[in-house]
């Protein structure tokens, strides 16, 4: 089990980092919601090796899973939905005012005028 | 003992209430402004109770002691951090007040900023590396809102890589906790701390050390991970600009120097040292950004980066007089940072707008504005007897003391730099001759806001000229932060349910 978490770990986490390199804002955004279920699934894996084990509510015979990854990993699964509600939302206005969400085409003007972020 | 509850618990009372009192008015700020105030007092009443006495406050959170429960701890570190948070929101609320109408601002900003000071104050007062990670993200989610609800179309897309870098940082800091958890079997510090010496040999160690020093360096932004911040913070309006410039790449910095100090082991040496000799690179680039600007926030925002710099290479330099001396800078570095950032948007206030080829006629038109730049500015660059000069004094001795001859010539040139680009705000606002359009001093907001500005010099003159005082509380908490063995005590003598 341990050997094949860590395989899907190491394939989720070089996806979304290709992801989130990229121009592409949007592509950011999957890439953000890959790597947070990568990180979730890492987290997961910190409870050791599961087999032989029973699920932390059933008291009878054999060790229980250790549980607070379990608890950790749903206050994650909250928290980066909200952040990702709120990434969505951002991304739409962007939309709504450029017309685009390329980072390319988005900085493009910066670079010519080079007076960024003056109001 | 239930104080350090009051810290998260009351901003975020009134932050619920502001929230459902929608309408903008005088009364809501007046509320917001008693709140930070009251947190304020009660936060340096607590840091000078603490430093007097040696001694920190813990909390078992629903009476379940640690390591079960979620502890909050207040030493005086955490209380220095928490009156400096006070102190910086209250500003910025009352530079609101004189700058606009309570209809000129968002109704959600007040709310707003008071989520993000429940974030601020519980990274402080927080026992627990999953608790810390919380808080975070309360203080990063508030932030993101902040920064992009009042921003224009034009400076929307600034927000961006802000956003982009802070989730990725988070996403570390997830998986760090993970590995703490099976470094350490535990996630409270105190039951960390006590584990510290026998966990040196453990191989996840240096990458556990490592992945938090990463993302907390993304959070206070230093060399190589700063591209978000300069071009960030000047999107955001001024009192705003002057919180977030103040207080939240020192969260970052707090927090780095909470857990080499306090949670992991103190033989990290390499560690150490790595982050040394990134705050010596985050000086000179940063400074290099802020000469490199021509608009008065631009050259600002890119200053917060170089003066995290000292504070990286005084925690880096690892000896208690260099801890001593990262507490005493970020103290001066708070106050001065924000009040800067007003005087920015005092200048824009007067002139129209605050690029530096266009401003100018101020010293004529109003000296005490000036006097209080120049006071900040040259704090900022370490003049003695200024309140800056005796951090880095501190960091140099240490510095030529353990032989990094090269950090401490690093330290000097980006002072040196300060200097020169502080010169350029100077001349160019100050000492030019009044651009076409005039000084706009028939307009009424300028003399309250320079009031607000020149208390703050004030209070940064008295840390400056009363810094015995200040060293000493200091002194105290940068001990205290090293002294694990009394913070484990001290977390685990407090009773309740539970407990191992």
């Amino acid at each position: 089990m341990q050997i094949e978490t860590a395989i899907l770990v190491g394939f989720l986490f070089g996806v979304s980092i290709y992801l989130v390199l990229m121009k592409s804002f949007v592509r950011i955004l999957f890439g953000f919601v890959l790597l947070s279920n990568a990180a979730n699934l890492f987290l997961l894996s910190m409870s050791g090796d599961p087999s032989g084990k029973n699920a932390p509510i059933i008291r009878e015979g054999g060790l229980p899973v250790d549980p607070l990854p379990q608890a950790l990993i749903l206050t994650a699964i909250v928290i980066s939905f909200g952040v990702t509600a709120y990434l969505v939302v951002l991304l739409y206005r962007l939309f709504l005012d450029q017309k685009t969400t390329s980072a390319a085409e988005l900085f493009r003007e910066e670079t010519e005028s080079e007076n960024g972020g003056k109001r | 003992m239930n104080l350090p509850i009051l810290f998260v618990v009351l901003p975020m009372a009134s932050a619920i209430l502001l929230l459902l009192w929608r309408k903008p008015s005088k009364s809501r700020r007046i509320l917001g402004m008693v709140v930070t105030g009251f947190l304020t007092l009660a936060a340096v009443f607590t840091a000078i109770d603490l430093a007097a006495n040696a001694t920190r406050l813990v909390l078992n959170l629903g009476a379940w002691s640690a390591p079960l429960g979620i502890v909050l701890v207040i030493d005086p570190l955490a209380a220095i951090m928490l009156s400096l948070s006070g102190f910086t929101a209250l500003t910025c609320l009352i530079y609101a007040v004189f700058e606009g109408t309570p209809k000129a601002e968002h109704p959600l900003r007040i709310p707003l900023l008071f989520f993000l000071l429940t974030g601020i104050n519980l990274s402080f007062i927080t026992g627990d590396l999953f608790n810390l990670f919380v808080a975070f993200e309360i203080m990063l989610i508030s932030s993101y809102s902040l920064l992009t609800l009042e921003a224009d179309d034009r400076n929307v897309k600034h927000a961006f890589p802000y956003l982009a870098i802070n989730l990725v940082g988070s996403t570390l800091f997830l998986i760090a906790c993970g590995i703490a958890y099976s470094v350490f079997g535990s996630l409270n510090f105190a039951h960390m701390a006590s584990q510290s010496s026998q966990v040196l040999e453990n191989p996840l160690l240096p990458a556990l050390a490592g992945l938090l020093m990463l993302v907390f360096c993304v959070k206070a932004g230093l060399f190589p991970l700063y591209f978000w911040l300069p071009n960030s913070y000047p999107i955001l309006a001024t009192p705003l600009g002057a919180f977030y410039a103040g207080m939240l790449t020192k969260v970052g910095v707090y927090v780095l120097l909470r857990l080499l100090t306090t949670v992991m082991p103190h033989e990290l040496n390499y560690l150490h040292q790595l982050l040394a000799w990134m705050g010596g690179a985050t000086m000179i680039f940063g400074v290099i950004g802020a000469v490199s600007r021509h608009y008065v926030r631009g050259i600002l925002s890119f200053h917060i980066l170089s003066q995290i710099g000292y504070m990286a290479l005084a925690i880096g330099l690892f000896t208690p007089l260099a801890l001593t001396a990262c507490v005493l800078y970020i103290i001066h570095h708070i106050i001065v940072k924000a009040s800067l950032f007003l005087v920015g948007g005092t200048i824009t206030c007067l002139n129209g707008t605050d690029d530096l080829n266009r401003t100018g006629g101020l010293w004529k038109a109003t000296p005490v504005l000036g006097i209080c730049f120049l006071l900040q500015a040259l704090s900022l660059a370490g003049i003695p007897p200024l309140s800056g000069f005796w951090g880095k004094f501190l960091i140099f001795s240490e510095g030529l003391a353990a032989g990094e001859y090269v950090l401490v010539a690093a330290a000097l040139i980006a002072g040196i730099l300060t200097l020169y680009s502080m010169l350029k705000i100077w001349l160019g606002a100050f000492w030019a001759p009044a651009p076409e359009s005039g000084v706009r001093l028939d307009d009424p907001r300028w003399k309250p806001l320079t009031a607000l500005i020149s208390s703050m010099a004030l209070v940064s003159l008295a840390i400056g000229l009363g810094v015995e005082w200040v060293f000493r509380i200091a002194n105290t908490a940068a001990l205290m932060a090293m002294d694990q063995a009394g913070y484990t005590r001290a977390v685990f003598e407090v009773l309740g349910k539970g407990g191992l």
